[in-house]
């Protein structure tokens, strides 16, 4: 038995070890561990800390234009983080073990913080902060909706019924200070993240401390860009007038936090490139093989080069372009900047396994449709907080209760 | 009314409290009775941990890469087959000569370790006039003592042993892989069946019992040096090879501080 | 005096977080492991449960007990460094029950360390098969136990 086991082994061998490496890896680093999953959810996070952050931007710094969509990017905020632990417990090898990170976290590991800090984000800041807006709303509907509705609302008073001026006042200033902590938890929420690649020093191309900052920056590009892509769609949905200066004013800071993420990633390339350690080559390799498409083509030209001159013709040409060609431009260019975040967290996250740590050679990765790491799975989870959210428009934003005035019938075009 | 009601709803939160506060050391006293009593169960007895702090070191030259190492740790750690598992494995390194108008005196390194040199190494494909010199690299956990994979592992389930190993907790790990990217020598993986991290144990349930390693067990040059440092007796291999060789360690400028030494390395070798 | 009651948003929030506290505490008391913490940030038993895997190589002092004589042939000659498992495989079975047979040893067993091999060290005889008297056997000339000796 042992013999023929033995050259059954050879013969299986011989061709596993074939192909899929070009150059040298370590024999364990053939497969690529983490996948879509792990792309997916810096991705979600990253939109919940930059709709938040958006958010707040109308409590803390009185930027009054954008009121519209103050609740319209809290909510989105919510369907986000209620959708971000997902990916993580479908990737788990045990997920039915995954409360040990809260029983017995391991403080010195970064991945540890995960359950705290989602904890603390989605209780004492979001959920806080919706209920301290809504609460006077909920006792209202409370009484006015009937049947399974109403008590719905009346639930989600707490109890608490006090609507006197004294009591809104409170609600005023308690959401200005959970805002102001909602500020760097949305930072802690999503530059966790960003740690938990930037501390790996086995990886040059992960380990490095401009990546949380990187994260961070793209995570508040994306969360902008996100409300832009649902303002314009929930207004052209209800067939209502998206406020001009309120996408103006998303347009603006969409623009300029671009410009910064988009900085700080050159210094990123620039420093690695005049800096120029060991594993230049082989990261120079992989950026342009492997990650040509998706890194260079994808994340800079379309996600990144291309809104920043539309967005920034938007901002420097704002009198010649007439309304609804800034409405375009800030649309499409929400679309191709959420592209182009998933593309980055695709370009970190399987970008930093497509290369061996011998800094020798390459493996490949091969997406599959099905399975636990998968196509369909990666566009179920994306889908799914859309849906969430659609839940959450109905519930919290219904169209009665929605004072924007409705679209213009003809345009200047048809008009001509 | 208000007032009397309010104190008593601040009462009630305080006994509750202060109840909370007074079970925390009654389960503490439980949880330390249940615990002696389960610390003394499971095998090799009177084994102190704390008593030992093992060590294996690689002699490069004495490397010939005929992978029964490799084969051994399998079959003693029933390591999956295929090739991508490997709790140990072996690479070889070729040098060619320097190509015709090279200044440099070493040309062109290949490696390879196919299916991690359980097999031995087929025949080399580069052509033996053009090779100066090659060697085999048996390589492992290095068994850091500042190790990157347990200072990641979000759950306790990776660790530094009392007695120099590191260890994964099968029954612990909840299968997120951060171990295995931390490692900077590749030597975890993860397990496709069980779905936990997997390493190199140093054969913890040999060495526990006072056998070698599977690898040094079978190693028909010596070119693994396994010892026992806080019982090392006077004509040890380990404290031969400390005696004659000058050591390296495995990519040292990550802080990682790799125990594992190996003699006659080359600066290939990553 | 009159002292002005504390917003009810505000009893009812902290009511909250005391309850979610307090949960938490319990659950960690609860779901932490019995012998967590013993050495350090793992489990201790996780330290019995690695040690209490059953060995599959047998070592060398097992062979000593019965083959001592073959031991001591391979002790005098060049292949003394070899285990005997390290050909033989592994044997705790045969240890235990001398009536089941190790495996039957091949020519590869011999190639795994003596193919030609740039790698090598020029000290280890090393041949190519196909140059080497192909199509023999190994041991129809050389003795394993004995390599200086020759049929």
């Amino acid at each position: 038995m042992e013999p023929l086991l033995l050259l059954a082994q050879l013969g299986a061998d011989a061709g596993a070890h074939g192909p899929r490496v070009e150059g040298y890896a370590y024999p364990n680093e053939q497969n690529v561990l983490w996948s879509v999953l792990i792309v997916i959810y810096p991705y979600i996070t990253g939109l919940v800390a930059g709709a938040f952050i958006m958010a707040s931007l109308v409590r803390v710094f009185n930027v009054k234009e954008l009121t519209p969509v103050y609740r319209l990017a809290l909510l989105t905020a919510l369907a986000f983080l209620l959708c971000a632990p997902l990916p993580l417990l479908l990737h788990l090898g045990h997920p039915e073990r995954c409360l040990e990170v809260m029983m017995t976290p391991q403080l010195a590991s970064p991945m540890a913080m995960f359950g705290f800090v989602y904890a603390w984000y989605i209780m004492a800041v979001l959920l806080l902060e919706l209920w301290l807006d809504y609460r006077h709303d909920f006792v209202r509907w409370g009484q006015e909706e009937p049947g399974l509705r109403g008590l719905f609302y009346r639930m989600l008073t707490l109890g608490v019924k006090d609507v006197s001026p004294k009591a809104l006042h409170f609600d005023e200033r308690m959401s200005v200070a959970v805002t102001v902590i909602g500020i760097p938890s949305a930072f802690l929420l999503h530059g966790y993240v960003g740690f938990i690649f930037g501390s790996i020093k086995a990886n040059p191309w992960w380990g490095n401390v401009l990546m949380p900052v990187i994260f961070i920056f793209s995570a508040i590009v994306s969360g902008i860009a996100l409300c832009v892509f649902i303002y314009s769609e929930l207004s052209w949905y209800r067939r209502r007038e998206a406020d001009d200066a309120c996408l103006d004013e998303m347009g603006k800071f969409l623009f300029y936090a671009l410009l910064v993420d988009f900085s700080i990633e050159a210094l990123d390339w620039l420093h690695r490139l005049y800096f120029a350690d060991e594993s230049i080559h082989v990261l120079k390799q992989l950026a342009a093989g492997k990650l040509f498409n998706t890194m260079l083509v994808g994340q800079l030209f379309m996600g990144t080069l291309i809104p920043l001159l539309m967005l920034g013709a938007a901002q420097l040409f704002k009198e010649e372009i007439p309304n609804f060609l800034r409405r375009r431009i800030y649309y499409f260019s929400a679309l191709l900047i959420l592209a182009g975040v998933l593309l980055m967290r695709w370009n970190v996250v399987i970008g930093g396994q497509l290369f061996s740590k011998s800094l020798r050679g390459f493996t490949t990765f091969k997406l599959e449709l099905a399975g636990q790491e998968g196509w369909l799975i990666g566009l179920a989870l994306l889908v799914m907080p859309f849906l969430i959210l659609i839940l959450f428009i109905r519930l919290f934003l219904p169209r009665k209760h929605d004072t924007s005035p409705p679209a213009a019938e003809a345009t200047p075009a048809a008009a001509a | 009314m208000n007032a009397s009601c309010s104190r008593r709803r601040w009462l009630g939160l305080l006994s509750g409290g202060l109840g909370w506060l007074a079970a925390l050391p009654v389960a503490r006293a439980a949880k330390t009775a249940v615990k002696n009593l389960f610390t003394s169960a499971g095998a090799p007895k009177d084994y102190d941990p704390t008593k030992h702090h093992w060590l294996m070191c690689i002699d490069v030259d004495r490397c010939i890469g005929c992978g029964t190492c490799v084969e051994a740790c399998k079959a003693e750690n029933r390591v999956p087959g295929a090739s991508s598992y490997f709790r140990t494995w072996v690479e070889r390194y070729l040098i060619r000569k320097p190509r015709a108008g090279m200044t440099e005196l070493r040309g062109e390194v290949t490696v390879d370790s196919p299916n991690g040199g359980r097999n031995g190494f087929p025949p080399t494909l580069v052509p033996r006039e053009e090779i100066l010199k090659g060697f085999f690299v048996p390589k492992l956990c290095n068994l850091c003592a500042h190790s990157p994979c347990s200072q990641a592992c979000p759950v306790g389930a990776t660790f530094d042993t009392p007695d120099g190993v590191v260890l994964v907790d099968p029954e612990y790990c909840i299968g997120c892989g951060f171990c295995i990217q931390a490692c900077p020598y590749g030597c975890r993986f993860m397990h496709p069946e069980t779905h936990t991290a997997e390493k190199c144990t140093l054969c913890y349930h040999r060495i526990t019992r006072g056998l070698q390693p599977a690898c040094v067990e079978v190693c028909p040059t010596q070119s693994r040096i396994f010892g026992d440092m806080k019982n090392l007796p006077e004509k040890a291999p380990l404290r031969e090879f400390i005696r004659t060789n000058r050591v390296f360690t495995l990519k040292p400028h990550l802080g990682t501080e790799p125990r594992v030494l190996y003699a006659n390395i080359d600066k290939e070798v990553r | 005096m009159n002292r002005s009651p504390l917003p009810p948003q505000l009893i009812r929030l902290v009511l909250l977080t005391v309850l979610i506290i307090v949960t938490y505490g319990i659950a960690r008391v609860v779901l932490t492991p019995l012998t967590f913490g013993q050495y350090g940030h793992y489990r201790g038993a996780a330290l019995q449960e690695a040690a209490a895997r059953k060995p599959v190589y047998a070592g060398a002092k097992a062979c000593d007990e019965c083959h001592d004589d073959t031991l001591a042939l391979v002790a005098k000659d060049r292949h003394k460094g070899i285990a005997c498992e390290s050909c033989h495989g592994p044997n705790r079975p045969h240890v235990r029950n001398p009536d089941i047979v190790p495996i039957k040893l091949t020519d590869q067993h011999c190639l795994r360390c003596h193919l030609s091999d740039p790698a090598r060290p020029v000290h280890l005889r090393q041949i190519q098969p196909q140059d080497h008297f192909p199509g023999d056997k190994c041991v129809e000339c050389h003795v394993a136990h004995q390599p200086n000796k020759s049929k």
